[in-house]
């Protein structure tokens, strides 16, 4: 992939940001933005969909936060992403109650279906696929959502339908 | 509303809220909850506001979506005020109904009712629902009750009030004493005294410190905190409140997981509200404290519910913990004393303000007050979440709140504690739970999630998942943590796989105690705790592994073709013979069947069927009724009595003593594979158990006898009225090899006085005596004590024999009776009577002759390791059952005269032979079946016989091959078909009337159509594997 550059970006978006949690370009007002890093990464994922790296670049220069404290947090948290999301998320818990009954069967049949592993993105940029380590729905095992819909009490088929029937829609 | 400048403003608006409360208010409440909401109820709360506009009753009953009733399985609740009727599961098409009968009219509809599965009864009100009964909601008090994110509904319900009272009356000594003497210990997992906790950071100087509601429930299995959040976040608000009132914090944080959206949404309006009302922020309600609170959402890492971890995470840095001491109260955020309580601690300390520590105390156990939420979810038929007081038994929590296990499976164990717990087995069903009595057993309280595990889950497989878990988990920053559970990892994976290596376990334990010591963390500190209580626990499972590459769950994909098949101690290629009975392939069928198992008649008709337990089909309605197809297929085919292969001939090599299923198998394997073999029987008849055990109307001797006159067509020689005095003595006549099978035909004794009277005869004995056409004496009132296959086989022999009555004695209750459900149904409708809870204690006779039997009445007292309950005398039961014969069902013996000095043996169970060949401690002979088990399954002595085959022929220089299994029916159930509910097939019987005085075959067989329709259920796994494992090797090639 080109790399890509700042101008590609609206980066008053980021500015807004940066404003809402109160950062200013004064440095002598005690304000720790650094320490406000994961609620300030949380919303520029929220405002640009995902980080987009020339922004961080730039908030980096902008705050004085090195990128490589930023990558470090990043990395290191599962919900941060560098990388475009698809316009559809399908989390798969991975949660204990759903693995007891069976929610293997229902990660293969969403793979499968997509053809994305863990982590990936189709390439008509569609559909982003998550593992969750649980998502606290455990009455429902197996669970599975998209974007923020619940569905329980999967079966294999059934997780199949749901997601061939997002694909027909956006078709 | 507005501010609430004062402690009498807030009391007066309080008193006024309170008292407009109506209890006969008609109000629908919806839950809406996570669980609810996914099964639909935001369109049944939007179906009934439709409808009571339409009726024009919209002003008189209101509709209000509550926080999560907790019974998530049976989502949409709907609760109905004031009579507060239940309906689970609503659909938009009940509303209607609902609104006319029930809100208007007062009547209960009967078909929405719940059903509990335990009696089948209908149960209209919610508080009669066993699934709340039995619980005591303290904390989730309010959650079936209130609009979350209404505050004036949880102002009216006493909300606020221990604030206002712990900021206007008590000083923060007072009330850290209050919390502390209550005995509250934290519910994040470690259970440490919230009370004391707050007494640290209240002494650590420093004028700024900070409050932190830990509501970072990353434990796989808990879903309580998002429930409390989500439900009554003003609760957990007033928690807080008064938590930094007593430490002295003015800032307070809530840490909530991002993947839980509706509990931040909630709180986020809560906080609002409260602040509005002046309940948060500068000198709340007049009383000059200040305290405000924020909320933080967590970026998904499960190592940030660690409090140092969870503090960097605060500070903006990568979520590691680092070491303690300084503890988070003297040093924590941004190096202030800090203290960090999870969600459902903070939900309990209103209470323990407003009801006193008296009241807190008087719940719960010695060292642990209170109540304990549980999420109950697994392979449990009522998930959902539970409060109950601490010192409340699994049990209750699994059977009597839960609702068992579906489809009847045998429980297993119970995760608790998530990754960090342990698996509490069965025999622990009856401990009195609490933070210290699950330590002991190895695993923790944890934050309570609470994971049921049936016969059909693997335990091994569990135990690489929570290692998966905490492995991906690990925050990388020492070495013991990340390196040690990635080696653990790695081991347990290829135990699953199937190429787990002698030694494997003992690697894995020096490795979990190494992380278990050396890690910086809580996370890695209780990482190794899941596989160290399986192995403690299920020591056996990790061997069959390893050493048998079985899984007994058929679970681990790698190992497992098709459950059925793999749960077949003979390994019967089932989806591939019942996938040929659907295309009515019937000798084709049968062939299959032979390949690895030559008893179809007999296995048709007695088998306990270990494959109908693994059905996968069970997960759609019911499983295949599996046995009943081998019948059909066999008692159906047009040509079958023809030998497999062409009759082995050469010289005999190997001896067998014994006919039963285990002997006669092994001689019919070496036949396929070309050895001839001589069997020798005592008696004068072939078969063992099966003829002189088994009656005929459950196996007639014409279909035993089909099976046996098949093996015996492949070149085995059978000697009857052959008694083998000394095994020794057949390794001098020449034979090279010898396989014991001379099975367990010795009943256990009583041990009471009378036992040597006329009239008491043991239930093998019996049974023999019977098939064997001796001289029998059946008694007119019989009195049959066990409760085993023998003892109801017993019983309705002595029926049929002429008994005019007759009578089990059984020590347990039915539900634990080891005999086939079925045969005992078929014995209490043949007039059998049944007495549970009963036990023997003398048996009493006149002249020498049995007239009766006294009795102790008993009941269930603690699980024993099985986890089958414990009978315990009950004192001055004493009773007498009259009665002129007494027939001892109580268990079997090996039968081992013919080793003497021989093989060894352990002398109360049988042989002792390795697991996966049958070799005995002597060289050349192999040994399988009852006198190894001491009384075993038909099928599991048929598997016994083919494992020593493949001994026997390797050891004599063959390869150990049967004949390769091939796949010939590719048939699968169409799409639409997998989705139907088809219910299971079941064989027709002989009425009972016909049943007396005769021993005709009770069950008769399936019909063609039912079969071909029964046979099309198969889900037919085998091929879904081969599909799974073509698509994979697809994908590599395009790599």
């Amino acid at each position: 992939m080109a790399a890509a550059s700042e101008t590609e970006f609206d980066l008053s978006v980021a500015e807004g940001v940066l404003a809402r949690l109160g950062w200013t370009d004064r440095r002598d007002d005690g304000r720790d933005i650094a320490g406000q890093l994961i609620p300030l990464l949380q919303q520029l994922q929220d405002a640009y969909g995902y980080l987009p790296p020339p922004v961080l670049t730039w908030v980096s220069r902008r705050t004085g936060i090195p990128t490589s404290r930023m990558y470090g947090v990043i990395t290191f948290y599962s919900q941060f992403y560098t990388e475009p999301h698809g316009k559809h998320t399908i989390r798969c818990c991975r949660g204990t109650a759903c693995h007891v009954r069976g929610g293997k069967k229902i990660i293969n049949a969403v793979t499968s279906t997509l053809g994305v592993e863990d982590g990936e993105t189709t390439e008509d940029m569609l559909f982003s696929l998550e593992m969750v380590a649980c998502l606290g729905a455990c009455a429902l095992s197996p669970v599975m959502v998209v974007d923020n819909t619940y569905y329980g009490k999967m079966t294999a088929r059934r997780a199949e339908q749901v997601v061939q029937q997002f694909v027909q829609e956006e078709a | 509303m507005g501010r609430f400048v004062s402690v009498k403003a807030f009391l007066d608006h309080q008193q006024q809220l309170s008292a407009t409360l109506d209890p006969n208010a008609k109000i629908i409440t919806i839950c809406g909850g996570t669980g609810c909401t996914a099964f639909g109820s935001p369109n049944v709360r939007k179906a009934f506001e439709t409808e009571l506009e339409k009726r024009g009753v919209a002003t008189d009953v209101s509709v209000k979506v509550t926080g999560c009733h907790g019974f998530c399985e049976k989502g949409p609740v709907v609760v109905i005020l004031p009579s507060k009727v239940f309906y689970p599961n609503v659909q938009v098409e009940d509303v209607p109904r609902i609104v006319e009968k029930t809100v208007i009219n007062n009547e209960v509809i009967d078909e929405l009712l719940y059903v509990d599965p335990a009696t089948k009864q209908k149960i209209a009100y919610d508080h009669e629902v066993p699934f709340y009964a039995k619980q005591t909601r303290l904390v989730f008090r309010l959650n079936g009750l209130l609009d979350p994110i209404d505050l004036d509904d949880y102002i009216a319900h006493d909300g606020y009030l221990a604030a206002v009272k712990a900021l206007s009356e008590m000083t923060p000594d007072q009330v850290i004493d209050e919390v502390r003497d209550a005995g509250l210990r934290g519910r994040g997992g470690a259970g440490f005294p919230a009370g004391v906790k707050w007494g640290f950071c209240r002494k650590a100087p420093g004028d700024e410190k900070y409050l932190v509601c830990n509501a970072d429930e990353g434990d796989p299995g808990a879903f309580m905190d998002r429930s409390v959040l989500e439900g009554t976040p003003h609760a957990v608000i007033e928690g807080m409140i008064i938590a930094a009132y007593a430490i002295g914090a003015s800032h307070g944080i809530v840490y909530v997981r991002a993947e839980y959206p509706l509990a931040v949404c909630n709180t986020r309006v809560a906080l609002e509200q409260a602040r509005d009302a002046g309940l948060l922020g500068k000198n709340i309600v007049g009383t000059g404290f200040d305290f405000d609170i924020e909320i933080r959402e967590g970026a998904g890492a499960f190592v940030c519910g660690e409090e140092t971890a969870l503090i960097a995470s605060l500070e903006g840095k990568r979520g590691m913990p680092r070491a303690r001491p300084p503890f988070p109260a003297n040093e924590g955020y941004r190096g202030k004393p800090t203290n960090i309580n999870n969600v459902e601690t903070l939900a309990n300390v209103p209470l323990i303000i407003l009801k006193g520590k008296e009241w807190y105390q008087s719940i719960g156990t010695e060292g642990s007050k209170g109540t304990k939420i549980f999420a109950l979810a697994g392979k449990v038929n009522n998930t959902g979440l539970v409060e109950v007081p601490m010192g409340t038994t699994l049990r209750e929590i699994v059977f009597d709140i839960g609702g068992g296990i579906p489809k009847n499976r045998k429980f297993k164990a119970a995760q608790m504690g998530g990754p960090s717990g342990g698996c509490v087995p069965a025999q622990f069903l009856d401990l009195a739970i609490d933070y210290d009595s699950v330590q002991q057993i190895g695993a923790i309280m944890g934050s309570g999630g609470l994971i049921v595990m049936d016969e059909n889950t693997c335990i091994v497989d569990i135990a690489r998942f929570f290692i998966e878990f905490v492995q991906k988990e690990s925050c990388g920053k020492c070495v013991p943590c990340r390196v040690g559970t990635r080696h653990m990892l790695d081991i347990l994976t290829r135990i699953c796989d199937g190429d787990g290596r002698v030694g494997d376990i003992e690697q894995l334990e020096e490795l979990a105690r190494m992380v278990k010591s050396a890690s910086l963390c809580g996370l890695g500190q209780t990482a190794p705790n899941p596989v160290l209580s399986t192995i403690r626990y299920f020591r056996n499972e990790y061997e069959e592994h390893i050493r048998e590459k079985w899984c007994r769950a058929s679970v681990c994909e790698a190992l497992v073709e098709a459950p059925c098949a793999h749960a077949c101690p003979a390994g019967v290629n089932v989806p591939q013979y019942v996938g040929l009975i659907a295309e009515n392939r019937l000798e084709e069928a049968v062939n299959v069947i032979r390949r690895r198992n030559p008893f179809i008649s007999v296995c048709g008709r007695v088998c306990d069927a270990p494959c109908e337990r693994r059905c996968r089909r069970a997960d759609v309605d019911e499983p295949l009724a599996i046995r009943a197809l081998k019948r059909y297929a066999m008692d159906n085919a047009a040509d079958v009595a023809g030998p497999l292969v062409p009759p082995a001939s050469g010289k005999k090599e190997v001896a067998i003593v014994g006919s039963g299923p285990a002997g006669l198998s092994c001689a019919y394997f070496l036949a396929l594979m070309g050895r001839p073999s001589v069997v020798f029987e005592t008696l004068s008849i072939p078969g063992g158990m099966l003829s002189v055990g088994i009656p005929e109307y459950r196996l007639p001797k014409q279909s035993l006898q089909a099976d046996i006159d098949y093996i015996v067509s492949h070149g085995v020689e059978l000697r009857t009225n052959a008694c083998v005095e000394n095994v020794a003595a057949l390794r001098k006549e020449g034979y090279k090899a010898v396989f014991i099978g001379t099975g367990a035909h010795h009943g256990r004794a009583l041990r009471i006085e009378g036992e040597d009277l006329d009239g008491v005869v043991d239930s093998l004995v019996f049974l023999r005596s019977r098939a064997l056409g001796e001289p029998l004496r059946c008694g007119k009132r019989v009195a049959v004590i066990g409760g085993g296959n023998a003892a109801v086989d017993t019983a309705r022999s002595a029926l049929r024999l002429g008994a005019e009555s007759v009578l089990i004695l059984y020590r347990r209750t039915r539900e634990e009776m080891p005999a086939y459900e079925e045969e005992i149904e078929e014995a209490l409708r043949e007039g059998i009577e049944l007495h549970e809870l009963v036990a023997p204690k003398r048996i009493i006779g006149a002249d020498g002759r049995v007239t009766g039997i006294e009795m102790v009445r008993m009941r269930l007292g603690d699980a024993d390791e099985s986890g089958r309950r414990r009978p315990v005398p009950i004192e001055g039961s004493k009773f007498v059952v009259e009665c002129d014969m007494v027939v001892p069902a109580i268990g079997q013996r090996a039968s081992t005269e013919a080793l003497a000095g021989t093989v060894k043996l352990i002398p109360s169970s049988g042989i002792v032979v390795d697991k996966a060949t049958g070799a005995t401690s002597m060289e050349g002979v192999f040994a399988g079946g009852d006198c190894v088990s001491g009384g075993e399954t038909v099928v599991a002595a048929i598997g016994a016989g083919q494992k020593a085959a493949v001994a026997i022929d390797r050891m004599l220089g063959g390869s150990g091959m049967l004949p390769a299994d091939v796949q010939i029916s590719m048939r699968r159930p169409s799409e639409d078909d997998l989705e139907k509910i088809l219910p299971r097939v079941e064989e027709p019987m002989l009425a009972v009337e016909q049943r007396r005085g005769s021993f005709a075959e009770v069950l008769c067989g399936l019909t063609p159509g039912a079969a071909c329709a029964e046979a099309g259920r198969c889900l037919r796994c085998d091929l879904e594997r081969l599909e799974s494992l073509a698509a994979r090797e697809k994908v590599t090639e395009n790599e």
